[in-house]
């Protein structure tokens, strides 16, 4: 009897496991099997952050590595609203240090949502006050990258801008966007139930995104700060509707600075216009008026249906061209080719133009690079306006002698002359010498880059000659350096009047374009103002600028002058 | 028998450690990782303020309004091309700029 409910006793208890067993095993095949992969989301779901990852945009560096664009994260606010019990408290809080209306801030942290963005990419004295807003219930803080121009409103047209998810807009900033975006990726980091991130798939897994590309520039800081600040004064003093100057490296196309005033801020380009950020060295074509005679000069040279000597008849300052008459600023009479060009005379510019002809003048022309873009590494070129033979008038190989009926750009025109200064070879200008990766490693260097001959070496030192006589016995007299042999020429261009669609009176393009040390030349530059106001001549609004930043900058690269004696003695007088 | 059990707890307990070492390892990594993105962070924004203050136009405010300094005129900056040869010691060489000092006890502002 004690022996069966002892086995009966056995029998239970064994079968008590077993139901016992078999309840853990069902469930455990539950959520093994039949739940696994339901459940397998849900855990990673706790465990897993995916978290985006932007690499740095790539910084633009000058010629001599000084930053004057990089990225610097700067923390942005937001807001959690359904975490939130008072979003009016919270509101009135954050208003101050956000600089934000705080019913504003009410308003977006009362909305249903689980995410809103309160401001974002703060400046890093405004962050540093952010910061210890990190431990407020419902409020956020994300570090973000945010793009500065650390020179403010130095170069500003060249560097152009990029927008608030850091793409490129404008400038270079446009033109080499592939090259300085950051990589993007995506990542999954695995966390703990207080939310810091352990180890993912093993230890060696890259949570951080490449950075974009290094730009270095050609173009020299002190340079650039040498042409803004002289531009920017030509333009204030001649009150002048805007102003343009670029400074080439004659023999390499390189730019060494490239100014339009009135220039603008990138780091707040709040209350600029887009016409205000334009790059009108690039964008605008202008007509240049007489500093296309130095063109026709080295056409007529080359050509040789000039040389320095020939006589041409001034006709008292007065010649009929088809039905038109044009005029000189003086009433000359015989004068050498030399002369035509010192003194700027049209006349005579339109009679060698004549002797050139139709096909020779347009060939040349085309030959120094107008009615094609330069191809310099700026967005927004335009190719000017220049008109085949075919649709030209009759005075047209007049006009075109002394700069009319063309349009062309500051760059066109700077490019053509640099050309005459470096021996007759047409360099393409270009901006960017090198990118470099994240590390500072060279990946590509842009070498200069010769786009054609266009005279020959003889024929360039004839027209520089000429060119030199321009500032020593011509109109531009005011670009004269001393102790440095100029070449250049000026130009006065009466503008047309939209309204009248004839030219205007009152409306002048003044410029001025040289090279110096004429011998050995450094540097090219163009200076344009545009409607200038009081005295209009070419040589008097835009000739000073090209002197006073080629005395500095000759100053800054210590090239000696021809007059170091008499200088030294007159300061020992 | 009982060596092999002792033998299986100890590579058990090393197995343990091990995860939890890695664990530990990752979190002080992640610590380090986010003290090199703030000393990064400030590099950058040190990086930054360095070329705000270098900037030229800053420089020339400072040294003309700040340090009464002037642009050197003409005649006060002599560029001498040296020929290594016969270049005697004292000469000024290419890119040597010397700096005019603007005297302020100067009533009439002339510069020296």
């Amino acid at each position: 009897m004690t022996t069966l409910r002892s086995h009966r006793r056995r029998y239970f208890t064994i079968l008590l496991l077993l139901s016992g067993f078999g309840v853990v095993l069902s469930r455990l095949v539950m959520l093994q099997v039949l739940q696994a992969a339901e459940l397998t989301v849900k855990a990673d779901r706790q465990h897993q952050r995916i978290v985006s990852l932007e690499g740095m945009r790539g910084a633009i560096l000058d010629r001599h590595g000084t930053m004057l664009a990089m990225n610097v994260e700067v923390p942005s606010v937001y807001g959690v609203p359904t975490a939130l019990d008072s979003p009016a408290r919270v509101a009135r809080a954050l208003a101050p240090i956000l600089h934000v209306r705080s019913e504003e801030l009410e308003r977006k942290l009362s909305q249903p949502r689980a995410f809103v963005w309160l401001a974002r990419k703060l400046d890093p004295e405004t962050g540093r006050q952010v910061e210890r807003l990190a431990s407020m219930e419902g409020i956020g803080i994300k570090m973000e990258g945010r793009r500065f121009y650390p020179k403010g409103p130095l170069l500003s047209h060249v560097l152009g801008f990029a927008g608030l998810d850091g793409e490129g807009l404008e400038g270079i900033e446009r033109r080499y966007d592939e090259e300085l975006r950051g990589e993007k990726r995506t990542i999954v980091l695995q966390q703990d139930a207080k939310g810091r991130t352990v180890f993912p798939k093993g230890l060696w897994e890259e949570t951080v995104a490449a950075p974009g590309h290094q730009l270095v520039l050609t173009v020299d800081e002190v340079i650039q700060y040498i042409v803004e600040k002289e531009l920017d004064e030509a333009v204030m003093r001649t009150r002048a509707k805007s102003g343009t100057a670029i400074m080439l490296d004659p023999s390499t196309g390189a730019v060494l600075a490239l100014a339009v005033s009135p220039r603008f801020n990138p780091n707040s380009r709040a209350g600029f216009k887009p016409e205000q950020w334009r790059n009108r060295a690039v964008t605008d074509a202008y007509e240049p008026g007489s500093t296309m005679k130095a063109i026709i000069a080295a056409a007529a040279i080359e050509e040789g249906v000039m040389t320095p000597q020939t006589l041409i008849y001034g006709e008292q300052g007065r010649m009929t061209v088809a039905n038109t008459v044009i005029h000189d600023h003086e009433r000359f009479g015989w004068m050498s080719f030399a002369q035509v060009i010192w003194k700027s005379s049209n006349v005579g510019a339109a009679k060698v133009g004549m002797a050139l002809g139709e096909e020779r003048l347009y060939r040349y022309l085309r030959a120094f690079g107008f009615g094609e873009r330069t191809e310099i590494d700026l967005p927004g070129e335009t190719a000017g306006l220049f008109k085949p033979p075919r649709d030209w008038g009759k005075r047209t190989i007049a006009s075109l002698a002394m700069g009319q009926e063309i349009g062309v750009t500051a760059i066109q025109m700077v490019s053509a002359v640099a050309a005459i200064a470096n021996g007759g070879m047409l360099m393409k200008p270009y901006v960017v010498s090198e990118i470099r990766d994240g590390q500072g490693r060279i990946l590509k260097r842009m070498l200069p880059t010769a786009k054609r001959r266009v005279i020959a070496p003889e024929t360039a030192r004839t027209v520089t000659a000429i060119l030199e006589g321009v500032v020593t016995d011509g109109t531009g007299s005011k670009a004269a350096i001393n102790g440095f042999r100029v070449a250049g020429k000026t130009g006065t261009a009466q503008k047309i009047d939209p309204r009248t669609r004839t030219y205007s009176t009152s409306k002048f393009v003044s410029s001025f374009v040289g090279y110096v040390p004429a011998e050995d030349p450094k540097l090219a530059m163009i200076v344009v103002i545009d409607e200038p106001t009081g005295e209009t001549w070419g040589g008097v609004v835009a000739a000073p600028v090209f002197r006073r930043v080629g005395e500095q900058v000759l100053k800054y690269w210590g090239v000696p002058s021809h007059e170091p004696v008499q200088m030294a003695m007159a300061i020992r007088e | 028998m009982r060596v092999l059990v002792v033998f299986g707890l100890c590579l058990a307990l090393v197995f343990v450690w091990e995860r939890v070492d890695i664990v530990r390892l990752g979190y002080h990594i992640e610590r380090l990782k986010t003290e090199k993105a703030r000393l990064e962070r400030d590099r950058d924004h040190l990086r930054m303020q360095v070329s705000a203050l270098t900037a030229p136009d800053r420089i020339a405010k400072v040294a003309t309004e700040q340090l009464g300094m002037v642009v050197p005129r003409a005649g006060q900056v002599v560029m001498v091309e040296v020929r290594p040869a016969s270049a005697p010691a004292h000469r000024t060489l290419p890119g040597e700029i010397r700096i005019a000092r603007h005297d302020v006890n100067d009533a009439e502002g002339k510069h020296e």
